[in-house]
């Protein structure tokens, strides 16, 4: 999948549909909300990471990983000889 | 996702940015600059050609955040990064495959570099077939959904050699610009320009405290002033220096205070109280956690509120009852006979010169009016706990606590019920740039009755020093609304002190004038700031150019 560049547009798919669902928004604002209650010279990006993640992966909206698993499937369906 | 202006400069490097800057400069980004991929949506990726898909070269992940080493080009993935930078010394900085970021490896945390994003950028523009504007310094760009590069971009300094014509208009601050007169609008313009360069609110909506693309509000299709007043921001600080018409708000405006809503002249005073009280309504509800003002985390609360302090005493036994009310502007008494100040009155007597018959109102006048000791009159008599009856009795006023941002209000517009008639009062009201009000405040007023006493304080608990500290009781003008004309025909106009020079903002005109004019000006509202606030804006005036970091957002995950 990776090799024929299905991935990328996916990737590219699953990215614009979570700006679009305003995902991406709420994951800055936990970024905001994490960096200032740490103070700014405290944080390091890994730690940001390592925080958001688990809500990011939590708040996926479910028509998100519909499509997403939607095209994965027809993807291999496709592909298969 | 929209870019804003940031204030803040650029984050330091760290050691090993610095050192590996010192020994290959930017010759190892440049090298970088053929292995990028440029995407529809900003992303900036690295290709490696070799490979098709970047693998650690610890444990071949591919799926994991991958880093490349800025020297020997091997790429490890999070978990591996660090040994790597172990076993080769001197391999500190690697760049995020998937993004292009700086990363340090020794301090496990991404690094800023203005001219590695320099180097990215050129790429991205060359992938674009641009051709960059020269031009003024700065600009903010405002990126829509796609985040596609705006063909009126405008590159700091750093990318092009620009002059500047000091006698240009670019030349003015950032976030001067005129307001179009939409039709007796000029009440609303002059009440904008204010507040559009009152420090604490212009970084409030700047700093994107009150999206309109989040608003909940708006996106139900209420009414949201707050966000209309974000999309003035905007414009306002765009750069773009062309007369802008704040339609928006004034619809707004209208539908919320429907009685207000003609063509006629309003009250520069009375859309800027409504104005706040909208803001209030809008923001306080979710950050009013008391019913009382006082406590109220609203923005308009932060900046404008402050507490008077009332007390009125029985004339016989002279006991005193002590109320506290909020504020958000002082509105004072102007009468010319009353201008009078202590300190003027011994100017006349000691210079020998005859007294003058109309004596020179001053603003402390005023203040000293607001704050005088006042006989109440045989019908507001004060129902005197220790006596058990009514009493004679007098009130005094004083500031108990300032607000960051003081609005003095000058009564210039008369209503006299009885005659029902109005005037306008014109005297000129001499006013100063720099103003302490220590003098009017609780502790100055309070102690000068009791002689300085500790005991005149009981009831308040602790001596709140802050408030009284004379840091906090410095304060310097930062706009000024003048009113000309006659009451229901006049014109306003407002004077902006920006970095130390005065602008006139006259609708969609603006100037540069002389401080002789502003002080000779009609006062109507004069707007100033606690010392520190306007120490803290210089000082973020002068960031104008902002990173390319900053002017696109890329690093966006």
């Amino acid at each position: 999948m990776v090799e024929s560049g299905e991935k990328e547009n996916l990737m590219e798919l699953v990215r614009d549909r979570l700006v679009e669902c305003g995902w991406k928004d709420e994951m800055r604002i936990a970024c905001r909300e994490h960096v200032k209650k740490k103070g700014r010279k405290d944080v390091t990006v890994d730690e940001l990471i390592r925080v958001i993640t688990p809500k990011g992966r939590a708040s996926v909206p479910d028509s998100v990983k519909e499509e997403l698993l939607n095209r994965i499937q027809n993807f291999i369906v496709s592909a298969a000889p | 996702m929209s870019a804003r202006i940031s204030f803040l400069k650029n984050p330091d490097p760290c050691n090993h940015l610095s050192d590996y800057k010192l020994r290959y400069g930017t010759d190892g980004y440049k090298s970088f600059q053929k292995l990028f991929r440029c995407f529809n949506d900003g992303r900036t990726k690295i290709k490696p050609q070799e490979i098709e898909i970047p693998r650690c070269s610890y444990c071949s992940v591919y799926h994991r955040r991958l880093y490349i080493c800025l020297i020997c080009r091997s790429i490890s993935c999070s978990s591996h990064i660090l040994s790597h930078t172990q076993s080769n010394k001197g391999h500190d900085i690697a760049i995020d495959v998937e993004r292009s970021e700086l990363y340090c490896c020794s301090c496990i945390d991404q690094v800023y570099d203005p001219e590695f994003d320099e180097v990215v950028v050129s790429k991205q523009l060359i992938g674009l077939c641009m051709s960059v504007k020269s031009g003024a310094d700065v600009v903010a760009v405002r990126s829509n959904k796609k985040r596609r590069l705006d063909s009126q971009l405008i590159i700091g300094s750093k990318f092009l050699v620009s002059s500047r014509d000091r006698r240009e208009k670019w030349s003015f601050p950032l976030g001067l610009r005129g307001l179009n007169n939409l039709g007796s609008t000029c009440f609303m313009n002059a009440v904008l320009q204010a507040l559009v360069h009152a420090p604490p609110l212009r970084n409030f909506w700047l700093s994107g405290q009150h999206n309109r693309d989040l608003c909940p509000r708006r996106s139900m299709g209420l009414l949201c002033l707050p966000c209309d007043l974000d999309l003035i921001f905007s414009a306002m600080f765009s750069g773009d220096r062309t007369p802008y018409s704040p339609a928006h708000l004034l619809y707004s405006w209208w539908k919320h205070s429907t009685n207000l809503a003609t063509y006629e002249q309003q009250d520069s005073h009375e859309f800027f109280i409504s104005l706040l009280d909208c803001i209030h309504e809008n923001e306080g509800k979710s950050k009013c956690l008391y019913k009382d003002h006082e406590e109220c985390q609203c923005i308009t609360h932060r900046a404008f509120s402050g507490l008077l302090r009332s007390d009125v005493t029985c004339s016989t036994c002279g006991s005193t009852s002590t109320t506290y009310d909020p504020f958000i502007d002082i509105s004072l008494t102007l009468d010319s006979a009353k201008g009078l100040s202590p300190a003027d009155c011994r100017k006349n007597r000691n210079s020998g010169e005859p007294s003058v018959n109309a004596p020179m109102p001053t603003l402390s006048g005023c203040l000293d009016f607001f704050t005088r000791p006042e006989k109440l009159g045989p019908d507001q008599k004060l129902n005197c706990q220790s006596c058990g009856e009514k009493r004679e009795s007098s009130k005094q006023m004083s500031i108990r606590r300032l607000p960051l941002l003081l609005c003095l209000h000058v009564k210039r517009f008369e209503h006299s019920l009885t005659r029902k008639t109005s005037r306008k009062i014109d005297s000129y009201l001499q006013y100063p740039f720099r103003l302490n009000m220590s003098p009017y405040l609780s502790s100055s007023i309070i102690g000068k009755r009791f002689g300085n006493r500790i005991f005149a304080f009981d009831g308040e608990g602790e001596y709140d020093g802050s408030s009284s500290s004379s840091s906090s009781a410095e304060f310097e003008i930062f706009a000024v609304v003048t009113h000309s004309g006659m009451m229901a025909s006049g014109h306003y106009v407002t004077y902006l002190r920006l970095k130390g020079l005065w602008y006139r903002c006259d609708d969609a005109w603006i100037n540069e004038v002389e401080e002789e004019v502003v002080r000779g000006c009609e006062c109507y509202m004069l707007f100033y700031a606690q010392e520190r606030v306007i120490q803290k804006a210089h000082k973020e005036l002068s960031y104008q150019v902002i990173s390319m970091a900053d002017a696109f957002p890329f690093a966006d995950c």
